[in-house]
């Protein structure tokens, strides 16, 4: 008896031991998957993951194993500066590598979203969002140590998100000259860290606020105000929001509506201020399907649009290089409207949306039955 | 000081001993005074009172809660009423400034709107920033049914058909419920959540999964389904304050409180969800 309990305890003891070392090496314990590649019938098939406070390694590697296993080979995920520089010049990029090696590894193509300042850049009362003008050096040398750290695993970086609200602009005024200062800024740093990564700028919010609101900027005068600030040389892809709100992605742009295809007229914008070579990606689209929310649809409605929004970009869209639509998964329920933006809830059961997606991406979406 | 105190007469070093022990909790008592002082300052509801006005956030895009009145343009609705009546019973005059909803727990921490008050959860994850007031409705995932079928709660539906719109919380919740129950439950999906609750009423199912305001506003009081058990899933509604604003936090929980016992919530309740069309 003795001698059997004694035969129990080393296995245990043994195990105890080997999480104790793994604990103290700061790895993740999940098995990396054998290298990935994503199997898919639209090379332009994204979505934007939501893994800034996902804490558990499994979850992260489950999240990016679904992207794969639907078919997306690109994803935006959004990397916090000041998670990731939490003293000057101080930086820890342990969450990071774990959300980047995962994506890497299951064979996704990641986009950097880069923003939210730290304490330490901003004046203690100011919210997250905020950065003047003196803090845009930092700013900049925090993205030239993102491109520097993650050379060769991370190709795309998006320059701040949505600066034309007033909310994402620290409640300041919106202002275009301001953003492509720090745009430039930050090209430069990135380009200098690495010569091959392509820098995003824009993420505008399509907004149709009225000139001078308190509140936001309309997207297509703010890019216009980027061009006229000289903006042009400080992107290589414009980042562009699309959402579909009510409107199916066929309905025709209108600068005095929000949809799908409002993409168009910031390509107009392009076009018209010589920049029609460069191509866009779609880092946030798609469309809610709360049974209240007046800006939403269906679910069955929000399958369909969704299918034909990816494949609009595939075979009428040459100048869009990705669509990534808001969002794959939120890490635990918003308790909101917005939880019905997601693929799949938050204990990674896939909604139908997630089913038709991946039946289209594979070739079986005749065949589909997620009834 | 130690060689002074030895000096003294027993008598006098008990009395500057008490003296000094006075002294000292008088100050421990002032220092905690002027804590709580401090503590209990709020600029916001100083502001609040100073103006007569209270900048209340929401936004109207969320019936029956708030929505733009299609004839007057002006936002109506269950929380707009709710903002009204907290205000009348402040005496202040109640502002409404239309945000879009990603941006009002920012907008309040900002200090660019005293509160925000537009069909909003607790946001755990911005505690630090914000405040939240006691909840002031439910609205989260129930199990309808009609009072006779002899369900009280998920567990009673190993068997049995679940009607729900398909794609949507309900049907999610369905098919975990069908892998979680022996026996499991048959699926009974729908294109709309009216169509899903009119599968209960043909019998061609024995219960459906909806949120609670969805439930009432197909309902409309008439009593033919209801909510049984308790909330599948809550999703209980707040009002959101300054984190820094302990006397307005305080005061609405005050309010809301009085609102409840004094049935004006059931009221709006009865008004907006069952009473009212607002599509």
């Amino acid at each position: 008896m003795t001698t059997k309990r004694n035969a129990s305890v080393w296995p245990l003891l043994g195990l105890a031991v080997a999480l104790l070392v793994l604990a103290r090496s700061g790895r993740p314990w999940v098995e990396f998957d054998p290298p990935q590649q994503v199997v898919t019938l639209n090379p332009k098939l994204g979505v934007h993951t939501r893994l800034t406070d996902e804490v558990e390694p499994i979850k992260v590697q489950r999240t990016f194993r679904m992207v794969r296993e639907m078919g997306a080979p690109w994803a935006v995920e959004y990397f916090l500066w000041a998670a990731h520089e939490p003293s000057p010049g101080v930086y820890d990029w342990s969450h990071a590598d774990l959300v980047v090696d995962h994506a890497v590894n299951q064979g996704i193509t990641l986009i950097a979203r880069l923003g939210y300042v730290p304490e330490w850049a901003r004046p203690a009362q100011a919210t997250h969002l905020y950065l003047d003008e003196a803090g845009y050096d930092a700013f900049a040398r925090f993205v030239a140590a993102f491109v520097g750290h993650f050379r060769g695993r991370v190709k795309y970086i998006v320059v701040w998100n949505e600066p034309n609200l007033s909310q994402e602009w620290g409640y300041r005024t919106p202002d275009p000259a301001g953003y492509t200062e720090l745009l430039r800024r930050a090209y430069q740093a990135a380009k200098t860290a690495n010569p091959d990564v392509r820098v995003l700028g824009g993420a505008l919010a399509p907004t149709l606020a009225p000139a001078g609101s308190e509140w936001a900027f309309n997207d297509l005068d703010y890019l216009q105000g980027m061009y006229d600030a000289g903006a042009a040389p400080y992107f290589d892809l414009l980042a562009a929001h699309s959402y579909g709100w009510i409107f199916d992605p066929d309905e025709p742009p209108s600068a005095d509506a929000v949809n799908y295809r409002r993409v168009e007229l910031l390509r107009d914008v392009m076009v018209r201020n010589g920049d029609g070579a460069k191509h866009i990606i779609i880092t946030e689209a798609g469309w809610n399907d709360h049974p209240r929310w007046t800006k939403a649809v269906r679910p069955a409605q929000r399958a369909a649009y969704t299918v034909r929004a990816y494949e609009r970009a595939l075979s009428q869209w040459p100048w869009v290089d990705a669509v990534c639509m808001w969002a794959f998964r939120y890490p635990r329920p918003a308790g909101t409207y917005q939880d019905y933006y997601t693929f799949v809830n938050e204990d990674f059961e896939p909604k139908p949306l997630y089913l038709t997606v991946q039946a289209y991406a594979t070739g079986t979406l005749a065949g589909v039955d997620a009834r | 000081m130690r060689a002074d105190l030895a000096q003294l007469s027993p008598r006098r070093r008990r009395a500057w001993l008490i003296g000094s022990a006075v002294g000292a909790a008088l100050l421990v008592a002032a220092l905690l005074l002027l804590r709580f002082e401090i503590r209990g300052r709020d600029a916001t509801w100083a502001h609040i009172q100073q103006t007569g006005v209270w900048r209340v956030g929401m936004d109207p895009s969320f019936p029956p809660f708030e929505n733009l009145d299609a004839a007057t343009g002006r936002p109506v609705g269950f929380d707009v009423d709710l903002a009204q009546a907290i205000a009348d019973s402040w005496g202040v005059r109640v502002e409404i400034v239309s945000i879009g909803f990603d941006q009002l727990v920012d907008a309040v921490d900002a200090k660019r709107i005293d509160s925000a008050l537009s069909a909003l959860p607790v946001f755990e994850e911005r505690a630090r920033d914000v405040s939240f007031s006691r909840p002031y409705f439910d609205a989260g995932l129930v199990l309808a049914a009609p009072r006779s079928a002899g369900i009280s709660g998920p567990d009673d539906l190993a068997g049995r058909r679940v009607a729900a719109e398909w794609g949507s919380r309900g049907d999610a919740e369905a098919r975990a419920l069908k892998r979680r129950l022996a026996g499991g439950v048959t699926l009974v999906l729908r294109d709309s959540i009216p169509a899903a609750l009119d599968a209960v009423l043909a019998g061609d199912a024995d219960a459906a999964l909806v949120d609670a305001v969805d439930l009432a506003l197909y309902d409309r009081g008439q009593g033919r389904l209801v909510a049984v058990g308790q909330p599948v899933q809550s999703d209980p509604y707040v009002i959101i304050v300054p984190v820094d604003a302990p006397r307005l936090l305080a005061a609405l929980d005050e309010t809301l409180a009085a609102l409840d016992a004094d049935g004006v919530l059931g009221r709006l309740r009865t008004q907006w969800l069952e009473e009212n069309r607002t599509e």
